[in-house]
């Protein structure tokens, strides 16, 4: 409680509360703003940039992955074409037509072509009027004539021929591979259907996740294998024309463009196989193809959007506490500079006040002196009137009354500015209090007013000075009476109480008279204030009262409201601070202490 | 019987004749100087019971002027008259060998009293040397 009267004038000032609350929310702001811009922001984008680019290298590396998957899975199919066709190259190069006629032997080169795996469903040889000349095979084709299909007519010309997949003669889905022998002018065509079973196991059996897919068309866009979703063999695919147009590629398949609407975005690589010319398509749900970089990419993202959330949570809360510790440093800082303004105003006038004092009392010492001999003047009048003796000693004590009163403002005065003589002794203070109480009791009681005690026993005696003390009770209790005046009756409330925290005790004197006007309020410990009449008072009291507690190491605080009354609360702390009192100890000479008791 | 000797120095002349008219009329014979070199003098030429000294005087102050005496008559029982603001040099003066002080204003009767019991001491010293 730092001179509660100080900070109790502060709050009546409502402009500079106004101005430092924005200010405060001023800085509150700048704060936040320098947080976000040197944290919140960076992270930001640096987060952001790391996911954008992350992102977009991740799938350069899954369209990579999936364009190596097209060309493996072409290489494997080319693979497997030519080693068939070398199989029949082979047969029909090692042995004689002639041979290959006879019954049998046909057999035995299908036999070994499909040792390790039965690759192919039959095996013919047709002259080259398209005739078969010999046959192996499960389907009654021996006397078939093929001379009008598609297939010998390309066959004659190129000599090897892979074909698309056709029903034929036997209605179901089959391609057929085919190599001719010439000798002279004679033709020979060794032809084999692929099995087509083992054929579409090499690229259907492909399983990429639970939406990859394989499947191969031929150039007019006719599936050649069952694709795993829409679609059969020998059907349309289900693909956008135009999308396929160069050797290889990938791309994604926007689900609104190009009427591809039943599928979700796909992402979708190709190649073209050289002989047959069929595409190989390699298909996934965009989704799924980019789910784990999308999995890690939300993670991420979501991290780093939390991180973000906490850092503003953090910085708002620590800009909070900050503001407020910077809020309470500058109250204090406040209370400080008032105090100090306080203290030298306080410092200044008692350097004056002790110079005003000391001139006075020259003239003073003259005034009395020449009084004196005035005195010893009329004493020693031979023939003078015994009245007018007496009228002018009644004049001359008059004067010596009021010398008498202006020694006694110079003694307060230098009171005051603490030039006068300090006693330490042990206090008891509530007998203090009570003794003070028993002098002022005649006064208050003539105006009506009564005391009221409230005080705590077993208040341990402490050092302090206790003249000085009474002093103090005694310009308080006088103030609350006269504070009395016009009102027909009153009370004067004394209290006591030891305040442990703060080692010390606290005296509390209330009073129920007029009160002090808030601007006086700020006034009442200034030197020379007074509301009393000309001639009552000093204005003195309450500024001696003010610095002696001060000089005790205490503290003094006053609320007061008009009309109702005023509450003086005094701290004196048990062990009062030594050097205040050393520079005066050794004023107590006992001639010094007659003098002013005079 | 003798009566005391006293020498007044302060530099307030109104007061200083003041003191001189009451002291005389009480038995006392007074000197008075103004200032502190003319009463270093006069204790050099004279012998006084004893010396009401100011202590604020412009020049020699009391202090300096103090020494002096004390050195030239060391008998000699000073009492010092000081303002309330200047209580410092009062104990200073008693530390040099005064025999009192007192603070203006100051009544006759306490200057009075005072005296007489610095003329006391002085006899009983005298007594004893």
């Amino acid at each position: 409680m730092k001179l509660k009267h100080q900070a109790d004038i502060s709050t009546n000032q409502s402009h500079p509360v106004e101005k430092w609350r924005e200010r405060y929310s001023r800085l509150y702001r700048k704060f936040i703003f320098l947080t976000m811009v040197c944290s919140v922001l960076p992270l930001f984008l640096v987060g952001w940039g790391i996911y954008a680019y992350y992102t977009g290298f991740s799938k350069i590396r899954i369209m990579d992955y999936f364009r190596t998957q097209a060309e493996h899975h072409r290489e494997v199919i080319e693979l497997f074409l030519r080693e068939r066709t070398s199989d029949l190259q082979l047969a029909l190069f090692t042995h004689s037509p002639d041979f290959l006629q006879q019954p049998g032997n046909l057999r035995r080169v299908f036999s070994v072509m499909n040792q390790s795996s039965s690759f192919f469903t039959d095996l013919g040889l047709i002259d080259d009027k398209g005739n078969h000349l010999a046959y192996i095979g499960p389907y009654d084709l021996i006397d078939k004539n093929y001379s009008q299909t598609f297939w010998f007519k390309e066959v004659m010309k190129k000599g090897i021929y892979i074909s698309d997949m056709f029903t034929g003669f036997r209605n179901a889905p089959h391609f057929i591979i085919a190599v001719t022998r010439i000798e002279g002018n004679r033709k020979w065509i060794l032809r084999a259907s692929v099995d087509t079973e083992y054929f579409r196991s090499l690229v259907e059996n492909v399983k990429m996740g639970s939406t990859g897919e394989v499947y191969l068309s031929n150039i007019d866009g006719i599936l050649q294998t069952t694709p795993r979703f829409g679609g059969k063999i020998m059907e349309k695919a289900p693909l956008p024309k135009g999308f396929f147009d160069q050797e290889s590629g990938i791309g994604i398949l926007e689900p609104d463009k190009n009427g591809w609407k039943s599928f979700p975005r796909q992402l979708v690589a190709y190649t073209w196989i050289e002989n047959p010319r069929w595409k190989l398509v390699v298909k996934q749900n965009y989704d799924e193809a980019f789910k784990e970089v999308n999995h890690a990419n939300r993670a991420a993202l979501i991290f780093l959007h939390f991180s973000l959330l906490i850092i503003i949570v953090v910085t708002v809360i620590s800009t909070r506490y900050i503001i407020k510790i910077i809020k309470r440093r500058d109250e204090e800082t406040d209370i400080l500079n008032k105090q100090l303004v306080q203290v030298g105003k306080l410092a200044s006038l008692g350097e004056l006040s002790a110079g005003v004092a000391h001139e006075i009392n020259n003239p003073l010492a003259i005034i009395l002196t020449e009084s004196q001999v005035m005195r010893d003047t009329i004493d020693f009048a031979p023939n003078m009137d015994n009245e007018v003796k007496n009228e002018l000693h009644a004049s001359l004590s008059q004067t010596e009354a009021q010398v008498h009163r202006c020694s006694i403002i110079t003694q307060n005065l230098l009171k005051y500015s603490r030039r006068s003589k300090s006693r330490i002794d042990m206090v008891n203070l509530n007998a203090s209090l009570e003794e003070v109480i028993r002098l002022m009791d005649g006064k208050a009681k003539g105006m009506g007013i009564q005391f009221a005690l409230d005080l705590e026993k077993n208040i341990p005696p402490f050092r302090s000075d206790p003249s000085m003390l009474q002093q103090v009770f005694i310009n308080l209790i006088n103030n609350s009476i006269d504070a009395h005046e016009g009102k027909p009756y009153g009370m004067i409330s004394i209290g006591t109480r030891t305040d442990r925290q703060r080692d010390g005790v606290e005296v509390n004197i209330g009073d129920t008279g007029s009160g002090i006007s808030p601007e006086n309020l700020e006034k009442i410990f200034d030197p020379f204030f007074t509301t009393k009449e000309v001639g009552k008072g000093t204005g003195l009291g309450l500024s001696i009262t003010y610095s002696t507690i001060k000089r005790m190491g205490g503290d003094i605080s006053v609320r007061s409201t008009v009309g109702k009354g005023t509450q003086f609360k005094i701290f004196l702390p048990f062990n009062p601070p030594d050097d205040v009192y050393e520079n005066h100890e050794e004023l107590t000479s006992p001639a010094l202490t007659n003098n002013i008791r005079s | 019987m003798k009566r005391p000797v006293i020498l007044i120095v302060d530099d307030e002349e109104a007061f200083a004749n003041n003191l001189v008219k009451l002291m005389s009329k009480r038995g006392y014979d007074i000197v008075t100087v103004y200032n502190g070199f003319d009463a270093v003098n006069m204790v050099g030429e004279k012998e006084f019971d004893v010396v009401i000294l100011d202590m604020k005087m412009p020049g020699m102050d009391g202090i300096a002027t103090l020494r002096e005496i004390k050195k030239k008559a060391p008998l000699v029982e000073v009492v010092i008259l000081t303002g309330h603001g200047s209580i410092e040099s009062g104990i200073e003066g008693m530390q040099l060998g005064a025999f009192d002080f007192l603070m203006k204003p100051v009544s006759i009767d306490d200057l009075q009293e005072k005296v007489s019991e610095a003329y006391l001491r002085k006899q009983i010293q005298r007594e004893r040397s």
